[in-house]
């Protein structure tokens, strides 16, 4: 590595130090020529900042190729020699760094070519160097580029100067076209940039655009026969010196963005809450977008700081993960621009030292995400009580009901046919239509119970109505409720009026009932009161317990005021989500 | 008498045309659902139509609409609707739109083919039959003590009882086992109590009666 960096360095300053000899020795000095100074400074910068980018991130194309750009740069000032060879291979690559220069400023911070437009303006700029070539088969001498004491093209086959020049003409129009063409992509890339892209890219595109530009001008100046004479040619050239340091100061200020890590412990060294773990978070990484899931091993997935699911955002989703592991297991995933894909480094010395922190959060989340699953599983049993509940109602309805009553028309027509001399039978139908008669009354009480199909049939107000008038105490209601509710809400506020009045009437010894509904468009508060001796508790087995359950399995909430000789108080409040 | 019969269970629908016509009436039409009856009526036109309060699509209350929109279109056809719940609320909407040749039992009272032929009857002649499960309802609802219905007497309780399932005065002495006359005292009475205003009709005071212990 050491050896091939010296190599390197030493063929970068042979390099520098023959290109800039051969710019201060130009024979007659164009306009749109360098000149030693400039030539020295636009390959240091590109060979140096290539070096330096190359070492801060190894794994990113943008250090060699800018290294290669600034071997290509030196190169293309060979078209100033005057020996035959070196003069045509010169003048075949003078312009070969430009492709170089835009395959930087498109792929940054990547390194790659992402679109289709990207590789076709790259594809472009080296069909337009080849143009080059061409000319060369047609034209040499002035008609090419020297203004004279230069070396012979060699590849030189046809005599066409004006073909030659009209060729070049073309190459710079093209030339015009796509560097504008670029200058728009990067703007447009830049408005529709995040936060965080934005400022990985800002300095790249503002050095790069400034560059773009004056190489319009300088192509248009030239195209026109020079008017402006070198002023835009000298300003392009520094110009273009400044993009490979903007490349290498955004990657450098990386590695200081990994100061801000330090903050970070600072801050998590006290106790922090969900919400300010997150804000920690996404300060040290720059990205206010930044989201939270823990790793919930239970269930093998990730979850929100509240215990809901997660799901790891595909490629195409405009969002970028992080998984944070600890002893190989994951622990948490960060979810945050794509930008910060670009810079693992950081996130990854975050996640370090946010490592605690975050595995504390995952274990309070797992607790969130078991008391949801918690929830959602004792809603299920509540729901499916209810559906088994429908059921055996219907079934007795439609079947044992019928059936019962079926039997009992039979016995009344028997009664009615019996001869007056079968004075035997007569008082045996009779009792057996009497045990019917109770039968199916008993049966009627036992459905109601099950499911109150009135309560499905005209609603929560009708059906406390008819309770409070079975009640056998005096009950008075007060409903202000008048649109309908889900079915699991209303059905669970009536068994929990019912349940609540009816130990009202059996334990309370009070003389009176007080029901009161409302509902505010969000929460149902069912309220029963009574005026007896008091001293209720929720407890295990008692009927309070399933009532609570009941309100709780919807996300309610159940509260109990029963101080002795003062009465009992019990309430729901149920949401209505 | 012409009876129509609309209930959704075949077992139930044919034994009670049997049973009907065992009693002495006309049955011209059976019905399976709501609009099926609602059809068979207006072709048939017959004196009574019972309905099953619970029918076909959604099993909830189709009868008791059927039984509004009969009266509607036929206002002198009488409704004894059917019902297996003991649904005071049902009972008095039905009630509310006019007591006139309306009735609402609980189905298992078919066992008493004396008791149903009367209750058709009386329907079908333009009284009232209300079950007395849901009077009961009505009237054994535990009140405050200060309520007028709790100064009522045993005796005048019963009466006011009797007179809310529909029935007449001869009827109810019938019952007691008291003279009709009796019979009148107490009504006299129980409407003094409770401040109502003395109807001679017997088919309104049913009205009276039941809005009275419904607002209560």
């Amino acid at each position: 590595m050491r050896a091939k960096l010296v190599l390197l360095i030493s063929a970068a300053i042979a390099a520098g130090i023959g290109a800039t000899w051969l710019a201060a020795h130009a024979g007659a000095q164009r306009p749109t020529e360098p000149g030693p100074l400039l030539t020295a400074l636009v390959g240091a910068s590109l060979i140096g900042c290539g070096l330096a980018s190359w070492r801060a991130r190894p794994d990113n194309r943008l250090g060699p190729v800018m290294v290669l750009t600034g071997f290509v740069w030196f190169a293309g000032l060979l078209s100033e020699a005057t020996s035959a060879p070196l003069y045509t291979l010169g003048v075949a690559i003078e312009y070969v760094f430009l492709c170089g220069f835009i395959y930087i400023v498109l792929s940054f911070p990547s390194g790659r070519l992402r679109t289709p437009l990207d590789k076709s303006i790259v594809a472009l700029a080296i069909a337009g160097t080849g143009l080059q070539v061409v000319a060369m088969l047609f034209g040499s001498g002035s008609g090419l580029r020297c203004g004279g004491g230069c070396g012979d093209n060699l590849i030189q086959v046809f005599h066409d100067n004006g073909l030659a020049l009209a060729l070049l003409s073309l190459q710079r129009v093209l030339g015009a076209i796509l560097t504008l063409t670029a200058v728009g992509l990067l703007t447009y890339r830049w408005l529709k940039a995040t936060r965080p892209e934005r400022r990985e890219v800002t300095w790249v595109l503002l050095a790069g655009n400034a560059t773009l530009l004056a190489l319009t001008v300088t192509v248009v100046d030239d195209l026109l026969g020079n008017p402006l004479n070198s002023g835009p040619a000298k300003v392009w050239f520094l110009t273009l010196a400044l993009v490979p340091i903007a490349v290498l100061a955004t990657f450098v200020r990386r590695r200081l963005a990994r100061g801000s890590v330090a903050g970070l412990v600072v801050r998590l060294g006290a106790p922090t809450a969900p919400a300010d773990l997150r804000a920690a978070l996404a300060r040290a990484l720059g990205d206010p977008s930044l989201e939270l899931a823990y790793w919930f091993p239970a269930e093998a997935r990730y979850v929100t700081p509240d215990g809901r699911p997660v799901h790891k955002p595909g490629a195409d989703s405009g969002r970028g993960s992080t998984v944070v592991e600890r002893d190989g297991t994951p622990i948490a995933m960060l979810l945050h621009d794509p930008a910060l894909e670009y810079n693992s480094g950081l996130v990854q010395s975050v996640c370090a030292a946010a490592g605690l922190a975050l595995e504390n959060e995952r274990l309070q989340a797992e607790l969130r995400a078991r008391l949801v699953e918690l929830g959602a599983s004792r809603g299920r049993i509540v729901e499916a009580t209810d559906a088994e509940r429908r059921r055996i109602e219907r079934n007795l309805h439609d079947g044992t009901q019928q059936r019962l009553v079926s039997i009992a028309m039979s016995l009344g027509l028997l009664e009615s046919k019996l001869a007056p001399d079968q004075a035997q039978a007569a008082p045996i139908v009779r009792e057996a239509r009497t045990a019917l008669t109770l039968a199916l009354e008993e049966l009627r009480e036992l459905t109601q119970g099950i499911h109150p199909t009135l309560l499905v049939e005209r609603g929560l107000p009708v059906a406390l109505d008819e309770l409070c008038r079975r009640a056998g105490l005096p009950a008075h209601l007060n409903v202000a409720l008048d649109v309908r509710l889900p079915d699991q809400v209303e059905t669970a506020a009536y068994y929990f009026a019912s349940e609540a009045v009816s130990n009202a009437v059996k334990h309370s010894h009070g003389s009176e009932i007080r029901v009161d509904v409302s509902y505010d468009g969000r929460i149902l508060t069912v309220e029963i009161a009574d005026d007896g001796i008091g001293g209720a508790a929720i407890g295990p087995g008692s009927g309070l317990r399933g009532l609570a359950d009941r309100v709780e399995a919807l996300g309610g909430q159940f509260t109990v005021s029963s101080p002795p000789g003062r009465g009992t108080r019990l309430e729901a409040e149920i949401p209505c989500a | 008498m012409r009876v129509v019969v609309g209930d959704d269970a075949v077992i139930l629908r044919e034994g009670l045309a049997r049973l009907l016509q065992e009693a002495g009436f006309e049955v011209v039409g059976v019905a399976a659902d709501a609009e099926e009856l609602l059809e068979l009526v207006d072709r048939s036109e017959p004196d009574v139509a019972i309905v099953d309060i619970r029918m076909p699509p959604t099993h909830t209350d189709e009868g008791l609409r059927a039984a509004k929109a009969i009266r509607e279109a036929h206002p002198t056809i009488g409704i004894l609707v059917l019902s297996q719940h003991v649904h005071a609320r049902y009972a008095i909407e039905l009630l509310s739109g006019g007591t006139d040749g309306v009735g609402y039992l609980l189905k298992e009272r078919v066992a008493d083919l004396d008791e149903l032929s009367a209750s058709v009857r009386r329907v079908g002649q333009g009284g009232s039959v209300l079950d007395p499960a849901v009077v009961s309802q009505l009237v054994g609802r535990r009140r405050q003590a200060d309520n007028p219905l709790e100064q009522l007497t045993d005796r005048e309780r019963e009466v006011l009882a009797l007179m809310a399932e529909g029935r007449s005065n001869k009827a109810i002495g019938e019952r007691l086992f008291v003279s009709e006359h009796t019979v009148e005292k107490h009504i006299k009475n129980i409407f003094g109590t409770l401040q109502l205003p003395l109807s001679p009709d017997d088919h309104r005071r049913v009205l009276a009666v039941v809005t009275y212990l419904d607002s209560e």
